[in-house]
């Protein structure tokens, strides 16, 4: 699914936390977003899920053959379009179990609804959701941790849990926050690897901010660099960390 | 010496009024509804009963009486114990405004609720029985702080009162029946899988897609509709209530006993309120044998309960029945659930 960021503007208060911005993300593309801290990044996905409204500039996103303005839809309605995405700070369900945390991506439509609910109807639904949420975790190699809540989970199996959700969801838009961070780095390996699997299997577009560059290189086929809510600069992974530019932004001087 | 069986009936069915407020009030917290105002709609229940059950038969039997003054109570009274078709038309009648006054009231707030943020959901719950109630008590067409007086209990006619208790006592195990029917599909389900999603993390689960304000709202609205027969049931087993019935000590009287059994865990609600409603109840046959006269049963009953609750949370923080996953039972599918 192509994604389509019309010269975004996002205030709070004085900041202009993102200042004009425009990215073209093709569809089944892997694009990553870096840029230092508080240039926006996580702004940028809070705009493109509809958490906040920008004050200027517009989000479209490849809905059948064409594009449709999404700006000032809610999460949940941007959500059914079939875009997921992942937070800084990851977050499960803290109650529900790996597999139950899959579960509620499952999209149940009238499964889910009260009336299906008190006539228990939704027999058929769970079944479906049930058998895909554990062929996802077989394929993933996750099958043994299913029942365990997320407390008991390792930080890498945390985010790759999460990342899972959106395949649970069919979602064919991933924005991952810093999927790297904290993790070590043969989990990191198996993340990229899941990333790759999903890329290619279902066409999926990802759009991956990150601060580990190393890791990123590997995974994505372009990037965009903020800094200071303005895009500084854009290009394939070997262009960009040779820009002066870009070295500039990250270590000063 | 203490007449067993009517004891047993009086406590049955204080215990089944109670227990359709728990059940109903773990649903809403198992929804990430923090219902401080349990009161308020009970309340309007009682209140939607009363005024269908005192004003319908005098308007019906003529006369022009007040149901506040001698002449409209003996009235009421008269025509209670001789015309059963009337007693059990107007609970009848009752029941099903009440679900639907009540149910509407709950579906109307979900609009303020959502403006204010969950975080103060509570507050505007809890200040919306106490409006409620002062509106009761400075209503003159609502009794005000007298309330209402011979309500016909729909067993009125029945001549041996302990069959008309035992009677009366049925019907409230049926709607406590229907209540826990109603949660236990709810919170056993898919859909309850999703409500617990909202409830530890809203924009999780606005995230996945989920409309979770619609969702809310119309959970909240549901059970809000099954409080507000609960009001109506203690409305005519009471046959009199006043608006000091409805203080929010009430709401957080039922809050205590699914802390104690167990927060979002139906057993522990039911074995809290169990617990809870006996421990009330019995306090009003002790207290008086104390004779501790500067100690009313009320404090009394408020040390006890504070103790229980604190001795359950030190011991078992997470209730006396702990919340367990969402067991979905799949009949062959995988070799039994998906737990």
């Amino acid at each position: 699914m192509r994604v389509v960021v019309e010269k975004l503007t996002k205030r709070f208060g004085g900041v202009v936390a993102l200042d004009d911005v425009s990215m073209e993300v093709p569809s089944s593309s892997k694009v990553g977003i870096i840029g230092p801290n508080g240039s926006g990044k996580t702004t940028l996905f809070n705009v493109i899920t509809g958490y906040y409204t920008p004050e200027k500039g517009r989000v479209l996103i490849e809905n059948g053959n064409e594009l449709t303005d999404i700006t000032g839809w809610n999460p949940n309605e941007i959500a059914k379009l079939g875009v997921v995405r992942t937070f800084q700070i990851p977050r499960l369900i803290p109650s529900l179990t790996v597999l139950e945390n899959l579960l509620i991506f499952y999209n149940y439509n009238k499964c889910a609804s009260i009336e299906y609910t008190l006539r228990k109807k939704w027999l058929e639904c769970e079944k479906k959701a049930v058998s895909k949420a554990t062929s996802i975790l077989r394929d993933f190699g996750l099958l043994e941790i299913s029942h365990k809540k997320p407390s008991e989970l390792s930080a890498g199996h945390i985010k790759l849990v999460e990342t899972l959700r959106g395949l649970m969801a069919d979602a064919r838009v991933f924005l991952l926050d810093e999927p790297f961070a904290g993790i070590e780095s043969w989990m990191a390996r198996r993340l990229i690897e899941a990333i790759k699997t999903i890329n290619s299997e279902k066409k999926a577009t990802f759009i991956v901010i990150e601060h580990r560059i190393s890791e990123l290189l590997e995974g994505v086929d372009y990037i965009y660099v903020l800094h200071n809510g303005k895009l500084l600069a854009e290009g394939k992974p070997s262009e960009v960390i040779n820009d002066e530019r870009v070295v500039k932004a990250y270590l000063g001087g | 010496m203490i007449d067993i069986m009517s004891f047993l009936i009086t406590l049955g069915t204080y215990i089944g009024i109670y227990l359709i407020l728990s059940l109903t009030l773990t649903l809403e917290t198992s929804s990430g509804i923090t219902n401080f105002g349990k009161t308020a709609f009970y309340g309007l229940g009682a209140y939607v009963g009363a005024v269908i059950g005192t004003y319908l038969p005098l308007a019906m039997y003529g006369g022009g009486f007040s149901p506040f003054d001698v002449n409209g109570i003996q009235m009421l009274l008269d025509a209670g114990r001789s015309n059963p078709i009337m007693d059990i038309g107007v609970f009848a009648l009752s029941v099903i405004v009440g679900f639907g006054v009540v149910a509407a009231l709950g579906l109307a707030l979900t609009y303020p609720i959502h403006r204010v943020g969950s975080a103060l959901v509570g507050f505007t719950l809890l200040s919306l029985g106490e409006v409620l109630r002062l509106i009761y008590l400075n209503t003159s067409a609502l009794g005000e702080s007298k309330g209402f007086m011979g309500i016909p209990s729909p067993f009125a006619w029945v001549k041996d009162p302990k069959l008309a208790g035992l009677l009366y006592l049925l019907v409230v195990l049926a709607f406590v029946g229907i209540t826990l029917l109603t949660v236990s599909r709810i919170l056993n389900s898919p859909l309850g899988r999703i409500l617990r999603g909202i409830r530890d993390d809203e924009l999780v689960a606005l995230y996945a897609g989920w409309p979770t304000v619609l969702m809310k709202a119309r959970i909240l609205a549901l059970s809000s509709g099954l409080t507000g027969v609960a009001g109506v049931l203690w409305a005519y087993y009471f046959t009199s209530i006043n608006p000091n019935m409805f203080t929010p000590s009430l709401t957080f009287n039922i809050w205590a006993m699914i802390i104690i059994g167990g927060l979002g865990s139906i057993a522990g609600g039911i074995v809290g309120t169990v617990l809870l409603a006996s421990v009330d109840y019995a306090m009003r046959f002790v207290v008086p044998y104390i004779g501790v006269t500067f100690i009313t049963p009320d404090y009394l009953r408020w040390i006890v309960v504070g103790l229980l609750m604190i001795i359950v949370l030190i011991k078992k923080p997470e209730g006396l029945i702990p919340e367990k996953p969402v067991v979905v039972t799949l009949g062959e599918y995988g070799g039994g659930d998906s737990k």
